[in-house]
């Protein structure tokens, strides 16, 4: 048992290292040579006679070292060893052809890497939490009628505190329920400055339902989050290391978190994130839910936990009975996984991407397949030899495929490369600001995961298998098709034999399919683009260019009420004072936040009506330069001044949409209006441009201004989260340090947090729209490029295929001109035909980006217009190149030439 | 057919290998072709085409080993010798081939009896 072990360890090794043993033999077989000589030489022959019999008894040396190799080593591997070989010495003898095989392979099986890796990291891995695959979240269906925004609205993964309390007294199929808010706060107490921290309260439960074991001391028991013994915390890896360089004797102490003693408990380890759709983890505290009054109906992030052996589909019907019963407002409930509720605001656009790449990656495929072909075609005498001297058909192919294999592998180790910094570059496009306040709606799931695991590699040698066997394929099955006797008579391959025509033809039907899936991606990536391009140029209402914007954290308690006004105050007209400023504002809000909606209740009467109109009035109170900062257009009357102050009377500015909607055919300035539950009348005393205050692709809503002086009881838990904007002339982060300046001045223990440049923000909004169009537009230029590639490489075989008729024509008196028109003619043939048929397949498939598209439709004649003219241009030089050769064709040349 | 050459059986080679480095010590290989032929009453053919691999193979499982020394004559060869897994191999073998060979005797003598 051992020696056969043994040997066949020895026999895999001989086959890896074919040569190691050859010299040994050698010497020996010499060694054998020698003695018989000797022997022959005693018995008395010469030593030329001795010298041959010894040759004769002993024999073909070669023959005994094949023999001897075969014994030595693995039959099989030698095999496979020697295709391989013979294929890597024959690609090499052609590098031109290799390099642009392997390097377009290379792309293809890069861009599905790539895509996977997202996908796997997305989409496929479990959460890194315990049996994730039982975490479960809840999503509602709120029909129009009960939803306090008069639309349908659909709640992912939160639930109101009403619901989440009768879950857990009632629903036996989830055996945990849990929630989380967030928190921010103040660290102070140690001799470092303050610092501003963000976390989250969560219920015990959701601990539980982790099952992530602390790095040190322990996680929330039940008893935590009973009130008065719920001044715990846990701290994350990043937040000990920084705040507390990573004492290991932390458990036990006590910080001041908002001016409140937090014993600390825990540290989680480096790894361990949640909530897991939003960044800023760095400290957990227990969340005590309060049961009373209005409070219940307050929507809270929650995670919920199967029961051992339910279903979803179990769970979601037990819920559902047990939600209808507590409201039945006609709301539908769902349960989803934890890990498909995170990816689906990104599963569309995954599987658009893996759709494109998979184009990308047949359009390689099919451009590989035709340069083997062309190359096949070239080397059939050479394979018409091979088949002459023995060589079986399945070994013959074996030896194609072998050939493609190659090629694949070495494409999938260039794939990996474009991989690694694709994916840093796809990382670096996705990263969106790690903000709380802005983050919801723009963050990419799971970035961190995202990379080449073992699962990716994996996958991409599978890829790279199946593409060389498909590219190979071609090729090979027409090998059968090669009479070896033919060949040999033939030579060089012409137009005019059944093989060359067979071999046109199936060439350029692949250039065909190639031009109309390149096309196919073209338009999808022309759609793709197109609507970013118009999502970008939508004017905004404002001017979001040299503006700065950041928040002040304040510590707890210091402020109060009015307080807080003057601090603002205080910091806007210091502000003002610093050099290249041109002025500076404060507001709750600023646009791209998305925080929290206000509504006016804007009227006309002083009577409240009982139905709020829709859409909603959006309203925020700001300070008076604030229209100047944000470079938001006052179209009638005027903006607000310094002189709107209380004691003055009270004005609004409206803007554009609301005065379309309540005062259509009038004047609305100096008209008296009413706000939310107050009876004392409001004068309009200007209307501003329509701004577009969270997203760009929506319309903007009725908006009402108010300067926030006037209003000081507006909002009063937004006060302590102003955000300050200042105008500068030249970059506005050089405003920074005086700001820091500034508040060292006014109060020591106030921290600026959140800077950030307002087209940063802008920019970060539409961070998943440009990942996809720039991603989608990289794999189309791709295409677009083997594309080209590919009609290139078809025109100028076939060009070089009919030198002699060529010559002929041009002997027979063609001018240049007419040959050009003849090569450039087939070449649009096929152009056109693939054009067409890829316009037919895009307006099939682009339904797949339609979620993804804004103002124009999946069938946008412009895109489709404008794509298929750049395709058309791009196809035309392609083959004008290889035409402008063929009119340079020499007659006499041409027709020597077979 | 008495005169035509003892086909070997598949497996014999080694065994016969093996005997021989066993009762004449370390061999080279041309010494032991010559020591196999002479101890084969029949004409028994045999070049290093087929000595070579059995040579490999039991090399590879062990059982003798190759080490690069000089003849009495100055020449350089390889000497083969058994090694402790080869003279287990061989024992093995020759009582595996005995039981073989008693079978097959009382199977073609039996129809005669």
């Amino acid at each position: 048992m051992i020696a056969a072990l043994r040997r066949l360890a020895l026999r895999t090794l001989n086959a890896i290292r074919p040569y190691a043993r050859e010299a040994d033999l050698e010497r020996e077989l010499l060694s054998h040579v020698a003695l018989v000589e000797d022997e022959h030489r005693m018995r008395g022959l010469s030593a030329d006679e001795a010298r041959l019999a010894a040759r004769r008894a002993v024999g073909s040396s070669a023959y005994a070292k094949d023999l001897h190799r075969d014994a030595r080593s693995l039959g099989y591997i030698d095999d496979v060893r020697r295709d391989v070989q013979y294929a890597v010495r024959s690609l090499r003898r052609s590098p031109g052809f290799a390099l642009v095989a392997i390097l377009t392979l290379a792309l293809g099986i890069g861009a599905n890497a790539a895509i996977f890796s997202v996908v796997h990291a997305v989409l496929l891995k479990p959460l890194p939490y315990m049996e994730s695959d039982r975490l479960v979240r809840l999503v509602s269906n709120v029909p129009a009628a009960a939803a306090e925004t008069a639309k349908p609205s659909r709640f992912t993964g939160s639930m109101t505190v009403a619901e989440l309390l009768e879950l857990r007294a009632r629903a036996n199929t989830l055996s945990q329920i849990g929630a989380y808010v967030p928190v921010i706060t103040t660290m102070t107490d140690r001799d470092a400055e303050a610092a501003r921290l963000e976390g989250w309260r969560v219920q015990p439960a959701v601990f539980q339902m982790l099952g992530v074991a602390p790095l040190l001391g322990r996680v929330f028991n039940a008893q935590d989050a009973a009130r008065g013994a719920d001044m715990v915390v846990i701290l994350s890896y990043e937040t000990w290391q920084r705040y507390f360089g990573g004492d290991r004797q932390i458990v036990g102490k006590t910080i001041l978190l908002g001016e409140k003693g937090y014993s600390i408990i825990g540290v989680m380890p480096r790894a361990f994130e949640f909530p897991f759709e939003l960044a800023n983890r760095q400290f957990w505290t227990p969340l005590v839910l309060t049961v009373t009054g209005d409070a219940v109906r307050i929507r809270v992030p929650m995670l919920g936990q199967l029961a051992k052996g339910a279903s979803t589909l179990a769970a979601e019907r037990e819920v559902g009975a047990i939600l209808r019963n507590l409201h039945d407002n006609g709301t539908t409930y769902e349960l989803v996984r934890a890990r498909d509720e995170l990816a689906e605001p990104v599963r569309p656009a995954l599987l658009m991407l893996v759709v494109a790449v998979g184009l990308v990656l047949l359009i390689a495929c099919v451009n590989v397949a035709n340069l083997l072909l062309a190359r096949t075609a070239t080397r059939q005498r050479e394979i018409a030899i091979r088949a002459a001297l023995g060589a079986g058909r399945s070994r013959l192919t074996r030896q194609l495929l072998t050939e493609s294999l190659v090629l694949a592998l070495l494409g999938a180790v260039g794939g990996i490369a474009l991989a690694v910094g694709g994916i840093r570059i796809l990382r670096s496009l996705a990263t969106t600001l790690s903000r709380m306040d802005v983050g919801t709606l723009t963050s990419f799931p799971r970035l961190e995961e995202i990379g080449i695991d073992a699962p990716v590699l994996a996958f991409t040698i599978v890829a790279a298998i199946v593409t060389g066997a498909l590219c190979g394929l071609v090729p090979a099955v027409d090998l059968s098709r090669v009479d070896e006797m033919d060949a040999l008579r033939e030579g060089p391959v012409s137009a005019f034999s059944s093989v060359g025509l067979i071999h046109r033809a199936r060439t350029e039907g692949l250039v065909v399919a190639e031009i109309a899936l390149a096309m196919m991606l073209l338009v999808g990536g022309g759609l793709l683009i197109h609507s970013f391009v118009r999502l970008v140029s939508v004017p905004l209402g404002y001017d979001p260019s040299h503006v700065l914007t950041f928040q002040v954290a304040m510590p707890a308690g210091h402020y109060k009420g009015a307080q807080i006004q003057t601090f603002a105050e205080d910091l806007v007209e210091r502000l003002r004072q610093v050099p290249r400023v041109q002025t500076a504002a404060y507001a709750p809000l600023v646009p791209m936040v998305n925080l929290l909606e206000h509504t006016a209740g804007f009227r006309r009467t002083p009577e409240v009506p009982r139905t709020a109109p829709s859409p909603r009035e959006d309203f925020r109170g700001v300070s008076y330069d604030y229209f100047k900062v944000m470079g938001i257009r006052v179209v009638a009357g005027r903006g607000f001044n310094e002189n709107d102050r209380p004691g003055q009377p009270r004005v609004v500015v409206i803007n554009r949409a609301l005065a379309r909607r309540d005062f259509a055919g009038e004047n609305p300035i100096g008209q008296m209006v009413y706000l939310q539950g107050q009876t004392e009348p409001w004068q309009i005393v200007g209307i501003v441009d329509d701004v577009r205050q969270v997203v760009l692709d929506k319309e903007p809503t009725p908006q009402v201004f108010v300067e926030s002086r006037q209003w000081p009881g507006m909002a009063p838990g937004l006060r302590f989260l102003q955000y300050y904007t200042v105008r500068s002339v030249g970059d506005p982060m050089s405003v920074v340090p005086h700001v820091r300046d500034l508040l060292r001045q006014l109060d020591p223990q106030a921290a600026v947090y959140h800077v950030a440049l307002m087209e940063q923000l802008v920019s970060n909004s539409i961070s998943r729209r440009r990942l996809y169009a720039v991603l989608v537009g990289v794999f189309a230029g791709v295409a677009l490029g083997l594309a080209a590639i590919g009609i290139y490489g078809v025109m100028t075989y076939s060009v070089a295929q009919r030198t002699r008729e060529i010559g002929i024509r041009m002997a027979l008196g063609a001018q240049r001109v007419q040959v050009l028109a003849l090569v450039l003619r087939d070449g649009l043939i096929l152009t056109t035909v693939g054009i067409a048929l890829g316009l037919v397949g895009a307006a099939i498939t682009t339904r797949l980006v339609q979620g993804m598209l804004f103002g124009i439709t999946p069938l946008d004649p412009t895109t489709f217009i404008a794509v298929s003219l750049m395709f058309g241009l791009v196809a035309t030089v392609a083959s004008y190149v290889p035409a402008r050769r063929a009119t340079n064709v020499d007659p006499v040349i041409a027709l020597r030439c077979e | 057919m008495s005169n035509s050459p003892v086909q070997l059986l598949q497996g014999t080679l080694d065994m016969i290998v093996l005997q021989a480095l066993s009762s004449m010590g370390a061999l080279h290989s041309y010494a032991l072709a010559k020591r196999l032929e002479q101890v084969a009453d029949e004409p028994f053919q045999l070049n290093q085409g087929t000595l070579y691999p059995a040579l490999v193979r039991l090399e590879q499982r062990g059982h003798i080993k190759g080490t690069w020394r000089t003849t009495e004559n100055g020449r350089d060869a390889k000497f083969y010798a058994i090694t402790k897994s080869g003279l287990r191999a061989l024992e093995g073998e020759a009582a595996r081939w005995r039981r073989l060979a008693g079978l097959i005797d009382k199977l073609l003598v039996r129809p005669s009896s």
